[in-house]
């Protein structure tokens, strides 16, 4: 994936020199992924010998591609290595149903800004990727950087994306953004590489990665918020399928009959566990709420809050656990707004998914609350940003 | 009300009401038979074109200016609002466009300005200092130190401080008059989030504003004014940006 530096002479493949230059590869690759590692870790994540990590991440050290810095693990001493500062930005973006999140980070997955910025119902493509990339520039010189030393640029929707295409590819489900050409407007405003994805896939894979299901090859995340998504991590991939819709567990029909979801069927998870459904359950006897309102109140102890919470978990887990029949996952990670709910939600859909899945010598299946909470998404847009991104030894040689 | 509504949370009463209230310049009727609530726990957007009445609609609910006719209502029962100070004894704060700080004075200073907190004969700083910094932290508000003049501070870092001002004698009802005037976006963002703490902390807040999306963003409600008169009120998660822009301009849908 990233291409080893073809210096001015040609590497001979099966060299010394390549399998050097391919080990490095290796190295740059598993510290870009993870964020930091020690040198043990490291060991242990590329199979090469200690001794072999320890050359190539003195002399990446050296030539300015890497930074370390001791650290202890286990009592030990160890040298904790993150890719250095220097090298540039990435920026990600998640638009939600409800609000923008922008943060930017150093190519070490360290968050340099992040600001949110809430959104009116049902906006647009054009009006949000305008204020998208204004946010992104004031941003990146809010931090004394310019755009030229952003690398790429993640960005998170809440609908289906046929990431080679970058387009939402369902109709209805995210209205207003209908075939928006995200990846040739925002690139052409801001001048850099954007890759887009849904933002649930970008939740899966920044868990993965950074959060609660750090070290695991098959994860399901179950995206509860104002809508409802899914994102699916197998054998250590993130799954798109055809185009992009895996994953989609809010449109899992729950009731045949039941009231018409926004993308065209019948009481699909949604239509019970979305805000508009929850909100609307609540409003006879609790008039108008927000998300936040129902979580803060369901913690003072008010019952048809927590009723309506529990009911939720009970729904998600049904779907959640149709999900862990097909493909059978080491862990189940819930995260969205829903998710600050705690136990309240996690409880009856933990009980609803050992209850519903098909038993196993090792035990149910963990559900645990998402590690980086509200923020998971845009990490995981920073994440994308990262992956596409080609650092190679020779960024900073001279 | 149905049983249902009865039944539910005590039947809230409106923290702050305008009943048939106009106001007149001469002969230029800004408010013209006006009827408003406001509840706790609630953000109320008032929209509408430059001289539509949004200005006189807070300096009435601010105390700042009287009515002509109609009243004004504080937990149902009707008020004579004279001035700002009777406005404030009664839970009303009113932030304005100017915000009124002085640029010289740094952020303790400022928020406590002619409130100072006393201890025997002296200025209790330690206490003032807390109290600061314990506000902007339940604003979330970025200020780097709370001992430099404001005039070193952000437009958005001092919209914060005039907000956290307001909030001293914890206020019910928070007025904000055109709030998002002159920001750059990051501020915008700032500022819209600060609104959404202000309704978490169960204060009833009454933004007016001339920029549609941002008010959408975080109003639960929304008023449109349109020469002086109510021109409709919508609920903010379902009404669409083209229904309102029709009742801003006066268009017939």
């Amino acid at each position: 994936m990233y291409p080893a530096r073809v210096g001015e002479d040609r590497v001979t493949p099966g060299s010394q020199t390549s399998l050097r230059e391919a080990n490095r590869a290796r190295i740059v690759n598993a510290v870009q992924q993870r964020g930091s590692l020690t040198q043990v870790e490291l060991a242990g994540v590329t199979g090469l010998s200690p001794a072999t990590v320890s050359n190539i991440v003195n002399e990446l050290t050296g030539s300015g591609v890497l930074h370390t810095a001791p650290t202890t693990r286990s009592g030990r001493r160890a040298q904790q290595v993150t890719l250095a500062r220097n090298l540039g930005l990435v920026a990600g973006l998640h638009f939600g149903t409800r609000s923008l999140r922008v943060a930017l980070s150093d190519v070490a997955h360290r968050i340099v800004a992040e600001q949110r910025l809430p959104l009116p119902p049902d906006h647009r493509a054009d009006s949000g990727l305008e204020r998208g990339a204004m946010l992104t520039a004031e941003m990146v010189a809010s931090v004394g950087a310019t755009m030229s030393e952003v690398l790429a640029v993640g960005v998170g929707v809440p609908a289906p994306v046929d990431v080679r295409t970058g387009q939402v590819s369902t109709r209805g489900l995210l209205r207003g953004w209908d075939g928006a050409a995200v990846p040739e407007i925002l690139g052409a405003r801001l001048g850099v590489p954007v890759h887009v994805d849904n933002d649930a896939n970008l939740g899966a894979l920044a868990e993965e990665r950074l959060g609660a299901a750090r070290g695991r090859r098959n994860v399901v995340y179950l995206r509860a918020s104002h809508g409802v998504g899914g994102g699916l991590v197998l054998n250590g991939e993130l799954y798109h399928g055809r185009v992009g819709a895996a994953g989609e567990v809010g449109h899992v029909t729950i009731d045949d009959n039941g009231t018409v979801c926004r993308c065209g069927n019948r009481g699909c998870l949604e239509t019970f566990v979305g805000a508009a459904a929850i909100l609307e359950t609540l409003r006879p006897t609790h008039g108008h709420l927000t998300l936040r309102d129902v979580i803060t109140r369901a913690e003072q102890g008010d019952p048809g809050c927590r009723r309506v919470l529990s009911d939720a978990g009970r729904h998600l887990g049904v779907a959640a656990a149709s999900v862990c029949n097909l493909i059978d996952p080491e862990i189940v990670v819930v995260g969205g707004q829903l998710a600050e709910a705690g136990e309240m939600l996690l409880g009856s859909l933990r009980a609803t998914v050992m209850e519903r899945a098909i038993p196993s010598t090792s035990g149910p299946v963990e559900v645990v609350q998402g590690a980086l909470g509200a923020s998971a998404e845009v990490r995981g847009a920073l994440v994308v940003a990262l992956d596409r991104v080609s650092i190679t030894a020779g960024v900073l040689a001279p | 009300m149905t049983a249902t509504e009865q039944a539910g949370t005590s039947a809230p009463t409106p923290v702050l009401s305008l009943r048939g209230v106009s106001r007149s310049f001469g002969a230029a009727r800004a408010l013209l038979d006006i009827d408003l609530d406001v509840y706790a726990h609630e953000v109320v957007a008032v929209v509408g074109d430059t001289g539509a009445g949004k200005s006189t609609l807070v300096g009435v609910l601010s105390g700042a200016q009287q009515p002509d006719e109609g009243q004004v209502l504080v937990d149902g029962s009707p008020v004579a609002l004279a001035d700002p100070a009777s406005a404030r004894s009664l839970g009303i704060a009113a932030v304005f466009q100017d915000l009124a700080l002085c640029a010289n004075l740094d952020v303790v200073e400022n928020l406590f300005l002619g409130q100072e907190v006393v201890r025997g004969s002296l200025l209790d700083e330690v206490a003032m200092e807390k109290q600061a910094w314990n506000l902007l932290g339940q604003l979330a508000a970025r200020v780097p130190s709370v001992r430099i003049p404001v005039a070193g501070l952000s437009s958005a870092q001092r919209r914060a401080v005039a907000i956290a001002r307001s909030l001293l004698g914890e206020p019910r009802v928070i007025l904000l008059d055109e709030p998002t005037a002159s920001l750059g976006l990051t501020q915008v963002a700032e500022f819209l989030t600060l609104v959404e703490r202000l309704r978490a902390r169960g204060h009833a807040v009454l933004i007016t504003s001339h920029s549609l999306s941002d008010l959408q963003a975080v109003a639960d409600r929304i008023v449109v004014l349109r020469l002086g008169r109510t021109n409709g009120e919508f609920r903010a998660d379902h009404v669409t940006y083209e229904d309102l822009l029709a009742a801003v301009t006066g268009v017939a849908r």
